[in-house]
């Protein structure tokens, strides 16, 4: 269970992506999130999906990992639908039992929107997939660096996130290994109901909170020893730098925009209603 | 008659990712009932893994264990019935103690074993006899202890559930030599009082040469070799090979005999060595 959470996780591998510099690929991301949603017919929508196919592709990341990343966004996935399902209620009427009405309309906008949070999460995970956590907060830092003339110092919120990425494998390991302890004396963490399940948690939870808090004062000692002070004068040993596979992904995702927002002027009409109605 | 058994046991971490670990490979060991068993090898060499699945932790990804005969994957009430059989005590113990008072802690595994009051007091009172825990201690918050006195409880938990084999996985790291003593002295005195099978994981010769009766080598996600702790330390080239040692006091021996001095290389304790030189002083009459 506990395994199959992906978001956050480095996958190395040598492809033009993972090359990239991190900025771009933010950018790309950032970009590709947005226009998911914008996004108003299913024409556009499949044109969003070759475009993570073609990125998973080139990633050389196997696609059963992709998959993987979905696992544990099933139940948002389901519970979307359902109240798709539940609320619209245009086309044509499918199912009309007692108090339950389902409609043609409810049913292919439960699948527009499982289709956009799915890519959603995959090109999340492609991000963090292809980039490592330190070339990633990297990036932010470079991108944000400017707020520090407002008096923002956003090198603050990029070191939390470093620390909190570089934690998620320990505390995965930990989770782990308390879980077994605790198996090892009998704890039961997948039978009984809700109430029962929820306080089995305890015995994981208190050693769980407890370790964290005891190594966050151990980092915390190390990197005063370190004479850590902030992002202060700070300079990094690989400084970013644009290369020429930045400047085709950035035009990439310019032209990325551009499909989107021309496949929304002329194919709007092929929305959940009309693709239906077509089809009858 | 064989007690724990692990018949062909293979266990291959994350198939399918590029982090694709064998992690024990065609493992076959068969302990008897009262025996101190002690696992070595170095660190990755598996053998933490194959504790693991000694109590049914690990899903074997091939092979089988076997309980007394009988497979310990044969049902699903099996196998949680072999958590309370088998105890494992993980590395690092005290960093998994979660409740309230100490009492309720040992109390954890006999609370999920179904006991009544009555059995579970008796068995956290004896549980925290014999690792050395005081009355007055069982009252107090786990998180109040010294590190050596959380690993004395940690350790009660697991054997207030009353197992037929106990394992240790490293009980002595990180922990002072008087620490260590207490730790290994209360396992010593657990498996000659109650005549039950033990199992500890270790990196230190001394100790293993001290106490175990039968001693597996773990190397390369295989065993290597096992026997006893003179058959296994008497090859100490091989040991070293593989990245682990002889005890401090062979060593010595060892050197005393390449200096010229007629000793014996197979020593294995400090006992063991004061006898020898005993022995040589006798001979060359210095006592």
């Amino acid at each position: 269970m506990i395994k199959d959470i992906t978001i956050g996780q480095y996958f190395p591998m040598n492809s033009p992506i993972h090359r990239l510099d991190p900025r771009t690929k933010l950018l790309f991301a950032t970009v590709y999130i947005v226009m998911t949603f914008v996004s108003n017919n299913f024409v556009g929508l499949l044109f969003c999906f070759i475009t993570a196919c073609i990125v998973i592709a080139v990633s050389k990341i196997p696609v059963k990992t992709v998959l993987k990343g979905l696992r544990p966004i099933l139940l948002i996935v389901i519970i979307t639908s359902l109240l798709q399902i539940a609320y619209v209620k245009t086309g044509i009427v499918l199912v009309d039992v007692w108090r339950i009405k389902i409609t043609s309309g409810g049913i292919l906008m439960a699948v527009f929107m499982t289709v956009r949070i799915a890519l959603l999460i995959v090109m999340s995970t492609m991000l963090t997939y292809t980039t490592s956590p330190t070339s990633l907060t990297n990036g932010l830092d470079r991108i944000f660096a400017p707020l520090k003339k407002i008096g923002i110092d956003f090198h603050t919120v990029t070191m939390i996130m470093t620390i909190a990425l570089r934690f998620i494998p320990t505390l995965i390991e930990e989770v782990d290994k308390i879980m077994n302890a605790q198996k090892s004396r009998g704890a039961n963490f997948d039978n009984g109901n809700i109430i029962k399940r929820a306080k089995a948690l305890i015995p994981l939870f208190i050693p769980l909170l407890f370790n964290s808090i005891r190594r966050a004062y151990e980092l915390a000692n190390a990197m005063t020893c370190r004479c850590y002070n902030g992002g202060k004068g700070k300079t990094t040993m690989n400084a970013l730098k644009m290369k020429k596979g930045d400047y085709f992904a950035v035009i990439i995702s310019a032209a990325f925009v551009a499909g989107v927002i021309l496949l929304n002027i002329y194919c709007g009409e092929y929305n959940a209603e009309f693709t239906f109605n077509a089809a009858v | 008659m064989s007690h724990l058994k692990t018949e062909n046991l293979s266990y291959v971490y994350g198939e399918g990712t590029p982090f694709k670990i064998t992690a024990l490979d065609n493992v076959n060991i068969d302990l008897e009932k009262g025996e101190l068993v002690a696992i070595i090898g170095h660190t990755g060499s598996g053998k933490s893994t194959l504790v693991q699945h000694l109590n049914g932790l690990l899903k074997p990804t091939e092979g089988k264990i076997f309980l007394d005969d009988e497979n310990i994957w044969e049902s699903k009430s099996k196998v949680y019935d072999t958590r309370f059989r088998v105890g494992l005590c993980f590395q690092y113990p005290e960093y998994q103690l979660f409740e309230s008072t100490v009492y309720k802690d040992i109390a954890f595994g006999p609370t999920n074993m179904g006991l009544n009051e009555k059995e579970i007091d008796e068995r956290v009172r004896s549980a925290a006899k014999y690792v050395g825990i005081p009355d007055g201690m069982l009252a107090k918050s786990p998180f109040d202890l010294s590190g050596g006195e959380k690993r004395r409880v940690a350790i009660a938990g697991v054997i207030s559930m009353e197992p037929e084999v106990l394992i240790l996985d490293e009980p002595t790291s990180g922990l002072d030599p008087r620490g260590r003593e207490q730790i290994l002295g209360l396992i010593k005195n657990y498996r000659e009082k109650t005549g039950k099978t033990v199992i500890i994981v270790s990196h230190s010769m001394d100790d293993v040469a001290r106490f175990a009766t039968k001693v597996i080598v773990m190397n390369d996600s295989r065993v290597e070799n096992s026997g006893t702790v003179d058959e296994i330390f008497e090859n100490s080239s091989r040991l070293s090979e593989i990245g682990l040692s002889v005890p401090q006091i062979t060593e010595i021996f060892i050197r005393l005999k390449k200096m010229g001095y007629p000793v014996s290389e197979k020593v294995y304790t400090v006992e063991q060595g004061h006898s020898e030189l005993m022995r040589l002083f006798a001979e060359r009459g210095i006592v």
